[in-house]
């Protein structure tokens, strides 16, 4: 019995799963990450998620048409990530705060915009709304085991694998992207070189807004097709996490976010056993999370310590 | 020393307090105002509804005793999170803690570790206030030591510790009458009962009460207090001045753990028979955090505001059982712009630093 759940691991199907689970933990970790690299924190990446999840929802089912629906989510992400670039720069509140405030929010919120639309507040399942869907490439798909893994994919998840690629160049090989990682460095610097620091900060807040936006419909609008409270469960955090353990290197991000992908799969598969404790294992994503960002920071601290790192 | 019978009593704009009580009230009356717009577009009759969610717990007694009944725990997790907001700490544990210290009061509440009335639910606080004081320091200490970021950790315990705690309820206390995930019920003499029935004022909010003039007199009056502030206000500062930077957020932790603790307890043992870990307790240290945010980290401030959020909640709870076109979540639109506006340091900054100015230069023509 134990054999067969640790057998399943290491199957192509398991492999598929997790790159199924990765999906909207890469698109709140590059969320985290793009605004961190500009100096500026946005932890409100789960509830722009959720907003996103449930705007996509609403606008494809008001509109009919899935894509208007997406253009709606990433407007309403990139509208609340204004939000928090106008209270937090314009009127001086403390950004954490602000976002700390959204995350409470959003459940609260998006229930009463969902009881608006369908009367409902647990999901969104009485509205018919098109999908997104997933995409055959018809060369690459006859190919054995890398078809199936390159192959028949989500849209969203083609989006963020490209989204992905983009973004490391605009970061590390665009004029743009130095800008941005020089007011992540050193603001004061950045603004002596003539570099509008505000506006770039701006920028990115926008840019993680539309990002977190795609993780949320990620959720939403693909196979399941609805919204359901409390759907984001903690992946924008996720994301965060990971932006943590990465402290600005690129590589380390992904893996961080595939590593949190690789237990949420985990975790699905030991709970169709009865083999283990069902509540303890939904918990182990999260408490992967905890352990290797706990693990990462006392390996900083232990570095610092030492004398091999300089303190930031 | 200033001689406190020379200074007069300023209650002009210029003052810090009367500022951000200005600030309060505007805000509030921005909130109002969108709220009402947003009534006027979903409800048929929006007056009928702006006017039912302010007055509406007035209706009828039991309305106004249950928002008594219900605020207390809020105001403790709004206590919890503002002493660690105070002292500069985004641990958001509180959410975790109501739900494994709920496990506590359970367990303590379904064994006959007494056969007293009185002493029964005090022992079920303080099983929770302990669970919660140690638990709480788990985030803290991490960050204090190795600067691990405590707002992902706690978030994460958070989710870890509701799963533990389904686990331990499903395994050792589960009843087996309900098809939910519960515990057994409550043994007759863990519960807390009145002091006054029809208000449904409890002991609890004596406890409530205590706690918060306590909580009060350490930061304002106490040399911990002051720490915790400044520490809060200007970290270097604070460890400049030799204050133990360690030391003081693991107290405060413990302090904040232990007040989620009791709240939790207050909830289970006031608003339910037995213990569901996915319901009885859920959402209210997250709450807390809100609470905490619109009393501005004051522990007085921090019980006014959760008294109002509860009550507009009965409100627009009383209102839904007339009008289902509005849902009661709509209370968390006041809760937002007020929040978002009264942690704006500049909003109405402008109106503040003119009627400076204005005091300076007539203090020179003269």
């Amino acid at each position: 019995m134990l054999g067969n759940i640790f057998s399943s691991l290491f199957k192509l199907s398991f492999l598929l799963t997790v790159l199924r689970m990765a999906t909207p933990i890469l698109f709140a970790s590059i969320a985290a990450f793009v605004t961190a690299s500009a100096g500026v924190a946005n932890i409100a990446v789960e509830s722009i998620m959720t907003f996103g999840a449930l705007a996509g929802i609403l606008g494809s089912y008001a509109t009919g048409n899935v894509w208007a629906g997406v253009a709606i989510g990433l407007v309403v992400g990139a509208g609340t990530a204004l939000l928090i670039a106008f209270f937090s720069m314009r009127l001086g509140a403390d950004p954490i705060l602000i976002g700390i405030a959204l995350n409470t929010f959003a459940d609260s919120l998006s229930i009463f915009f969902l009881y608006l639309a369908t009367g409902e507040k647990g999901t969104s399942a009485s509205l018919l709304t098109p999908t997104l869907g997933s995409v055959d490439i018809p060369g690459i798909k006859s190919i054995p085991v890398l078809g199936e893994i390159l192959s028949g994919q989500y849209i969203l998840t083609y989006v963020c694998w490209f989204l992905l690629i983009v973004l490391f160049i605009m970061i590390y090989k665009t004029p743009l992207g130095m800008r941005m990682r020089a007011c992540g460095l050193n603001a004061d610097a950045a603004k002596t070189a003539g570099i509008n620091v505000g506006r770039i900060r701006v920028f990115s807040l926008v840019l993680s807004g539309l990002f977190a936006a795609l993780g949320g419909m990620y959720l939403s609008l693909n196979s399941i097709h609805l919204f359901s409270k409390g759907m984001v469960s903690g992946l924008g955090w996720m994301g965060i996490a990971a932006n943590g353990i990465a402290n600005g290197s690129y590589g380390m991000l992904l893996l961080s976010a595939l590593l949190f992908a690789v237990f949420r799969g985990i975790s699905i598969v030991f709970s169709q056993s009865a083999v283990f404790p069902v509540d303890l294992v939904r918990a182990v994503p999260y408490f992967a999370v905890f352990f290797f960002l706990t693990i990462s920071s006392i390996i900083s601290y232990l570095r610092i310590k030492s004398g091999k790192v300089e303190e930031q | 020393m200033t001689d406190r019978s020379e200074k007069k009593l300023n209650l002009s704009i210029t003052n810090p307090t009367v500022f951000e009580a200005v600030k309060m009230i505007i805000a509030l009356l921005i909130a109002f105002v969108i709220m009402f717009g947003v009534l006027c577009l979903i409800s048929d009759n929006p007056v009928h509804a702006f006017v039912t969610i302010l007055t509406g717990p007035f209706a009828k007694r039991r309305y106004f005793g249950a928002v008594i009944e219900s605020f207390i725990p809020y105001a403790f997790a709004g206590l919890a999170a503002g002493i660690l907001f105070k002292s500069g700490a985004f641990n958001l544990g509180a959410e975790g803690i109501y739900i494994i210290s709920g496990v506590a009061v359970a367990a303590v509440a379904c064994t006959a570790v007494t056969t007293s009335h009185f002493l029964h639910p005090i022992l079920c606080i303080l099983a929770a206030a302990a669970v919660g004081g140690v638990l709480m320091i788990i985030p803290s200490f991490l960050k204090a030591k190795f600067g691990t970021n405590e707002m992902v950790v706690s978030l994460m315990l958070n989710s870890i510790y509701s799963g533990i705690a389904m686990h331990l309820i499903r395994k050792y206390l589960l009843t087996k009458t309900t098809s939910t995930i519960g515990s057994r019920d409550y043994l007759k003499t863990a519960k807390i009962g009145y002091i006054f029935e029809p208000l449904r004022i409890s002991p609890c909010l004596v406890l409530l009460i205590v706690c918060t003039i306590i909580l009060y007199l350490v930061m304002y009056k106490t040399r911990l207090g002051y720490q915790i502030r400044l520490a809060g206000a200007n970290p270097k500062f604070a460890e400049y001045s030799g204050i133990s930077a360690f030391k003081l957020s693991i107290a405060t932790a413990a302090i904040a753990g232990i007040l989620a603790g009791t709240g939790s307890a207050c909830q289970l043992l006031t608003q339910s028979s037995f213990y569901q870990p996915d319901k009885t307790a859920v959402g209210i240290g997250f709450s807390g955090m809100l609470l905490a945010m619109l009393g501005r980290n004051n522990p007085i401030g921090i019980v006014i505001a959760s008294f109002l959020i509860k009550y507009l909640e009965q409100g627009a709870n009383v209102l839904y059982f007339s009008d289902t076109s509005v849902p009661s979540e709509i209370t968390a639109i006041i809760e937002g712009i007020v929040i978002l506006l009264i942690s704006s340091q500049y909003f109405l900054r402008g109106l503040r630093e003119k009627k400076l100015l204005q005091e300076g230069l007539g203090k020179n023509a003269r």
